[in-house]
């Protein structure tokens, strides 16, 4: 190793200790207990660092949602073409499942650009399967990583609550209508050419379902999976009691 | 003999796909999209992709395009005469020949997407993203890890299945049980995501050292001639539709 290198502590023993111990209890307890002292006192810089398991995590969670997006694409077909005759551009209410991945990856993980690279490589997934959106996919999760990312970026990646994780949803679903309006300019839109009053009516359409159904099912997930303790490496796992 | 296209960098089909969507949808026009939609799959085919496995992956696109061509007819931007007005629907020639565009144009964006996208090696596209774009080694290697980790999940969803019929609680109703069931995959991929990650640093994943590459990405010939190609093809197609004079920039949302 170089000199001058920041020397850092192996990441194993930092989180080893809590794998695979079924008597495992929460941190608060352990730190009354004084075994743990670093949690209190850990460095903004530490806290915001990508460890490997997040990574790898966070990759596993956009693939999974990903598959959720692939089964999506086609089948969203159904419920949206009920909801058009009623009044052009609330088709926009089912699309929210397509946003979860940025909310879903972000809560787990806690850190700087979680959103935006969990819907990203979710997006690729779906787009390397193939399509109806081609290559242009990437760009939408790209869009719709950063209209989440910059929730939790103006939280200062601090908060991590049903509100916030809904108002990611709806930033991301309001994101993804201005992309899919074709306002971008110079970027491809699924909906370009069409009228304002299918965007007036479209916009708040998709952030409503991306409160929802990305944000707030996002959510609902992750309290869940923190219940069975799979979580037990992260943050968001810690701050539920296992079952 | 394999064929020409598997000879190219994934990273440069990926590019290019990328390069035909945006081109394809700085115009709402028929002859741009059309042009590109034929052009575009004969050059699939001359680079080996075969029609009836490229037809196969199309059918969710053909499924979709339809739609998305009738949205915009019926409630796309107004201009010409009109043909029919009810509500919110305002068919107009104007709007007619965007939906017509459009639904070329999906097809269009289609084909090449799922031409050039489909069939890529995830392994050989991460080592391209990490060596030739440069970018984050860690989050490239992490997200190809985790991509091929779901190659597991069959067998999983298998072993869950057979679990629960054991255990006796498979006999509620379909939705219920396919929900749980999900979830439970969801929870032993993500404990199989830490065992990984775990195993992965062990071996010197993320640490400070210097990467190097087991499998050396670069850009050959192959990768030229596809750019080539496909500047040719997107030069044709912008060409015949600012000569017939039907180039149609989309402009910010219509009245």
């Amino acid at each position: 190793m170089g000199a001058g290198r920041e020397v850092r502590t192996p990441h194993l023993i930092r989180i080893m200790p809590a794998q695979g111990d079924s008597s495992h209890r929460p941190c608060s307890d352990l730190s009354k207990a004084g075994t743990v002292t670093s949690t209190t006192s850990i460095s903004t810089t530490r806290r915001l660092r990508w460890r490997v398991v997040d990574i790898v995590v966070a990759s596993v969670l956009a693939v999974a949602a990903s598959f959720l997006f692939i089964v999506w694409n086609t089948a969203y077909l159904g419920p949206s073409n009920l909801l058009t005759p009623l009044l052009p551009g609330v088709q926009g209410l089912v699309n929210g499942l397509w946003f979860i991945a940025g909310p879903l990856v972000a809560l787990v993980v806690r850190k700087p650009g979680a959103a935006l690279y969990g819907e990203l490589v979710a997006a690729i997934v779906s787009a390397l399967v193939g399509n109806q959106w081609g290559a242009t996919t990437i760009i939408s999760g790209l869009v719709q990583g950063l209209g989440a990312e910059i929730v939790f970026a103006v939280l200062a990646y601090r908060v991590w609550t049903w509100w916030s994780a809904a108002l990611a949803g709806a930033l991301s679903g309001a994101f993804a209508s201005v992309y899919d309006l074709g306002l971008l300019p110079g970027l491809p839109g699924g909906y370009a050419g069409s009228s304002a009053a299918f965007g007036a009516v479209y916009l708040p359409s998709q952030a409503i379902s991306g409160a929802v159904l990305a944000g707030l099912l996002a959510w609902v997930v992750v309290r869940a999976l923190a219940a069975t303790g799979a979580l037990a490496r992260f943050p968001a796992g810690r701050a539920v009691r296992p079952r | 003999m394999t064929a020409p296209l598997d000879r190219t960098n994934p990273v440069a089909r990926l590019l290019v796909a990328i390069a035909f969507a945006v081109v394809l949808v700085l115009s709402v026009d028929v002859v741009s999209a059309g042009v590109a939609l034929v052009l575009g799959g004969l050059l699939l085919l001359a680079a080996g992709v075969r029609p009836r496995g490229l037809a196969l992956r199309m059918l969710p696109v053909l499924l979709v395009a339809p739609f998305a061509g009738l949205t915009i007819a019926l409630y796309g931007a107004a201009s010409g005469g009109v043909l029919l007005s009810w509500g919110f629907v305002h068919v107009t020639e104007g709007s007619l020949r965007l939906g017509l565009a459009t639904l070329l144009r999906v097809l269009a964006i289609g084909v090449c997407g799922i031409g050039l996208l489909g069939g890529i090696d995830a392994t050989r596209l991460a080592d391209g993203l990490a060596q030739l774009l440069h970018l984050p080694a860690r989050f490239v290697l992490g997200a190809l890890a985790a991509f091929r980790l779901m190659g597991l999940l069959g067998q999983d969803w298998r072993a869950l299945s057979l679990a629960r019929r054991a255990r006796g609680v498979a006999d509620s109703g379909q939705a219920r049980r396919f929900a749980g069931q999900a979830f439970a995959l969801l929870v032993l991929s993500v404990r199989r995501g830490g065992v990984l990650a775990t195993a992965m640093e062990a071996r010197g994943f993320g640490g400070p050292g210097v990467r190097t590459w087991a499998r050396p990405s670069r850009l050959g010939r192959a990768d030229a001639v596809l750019v080539l190609a496909a500047v040719l093809v997107l030069g044709a197609a912008v060409a015949a539709s600012v000569l017939t004079g039907s180039w149609h920039p989309v402009a910010v949302l219509g009245g």
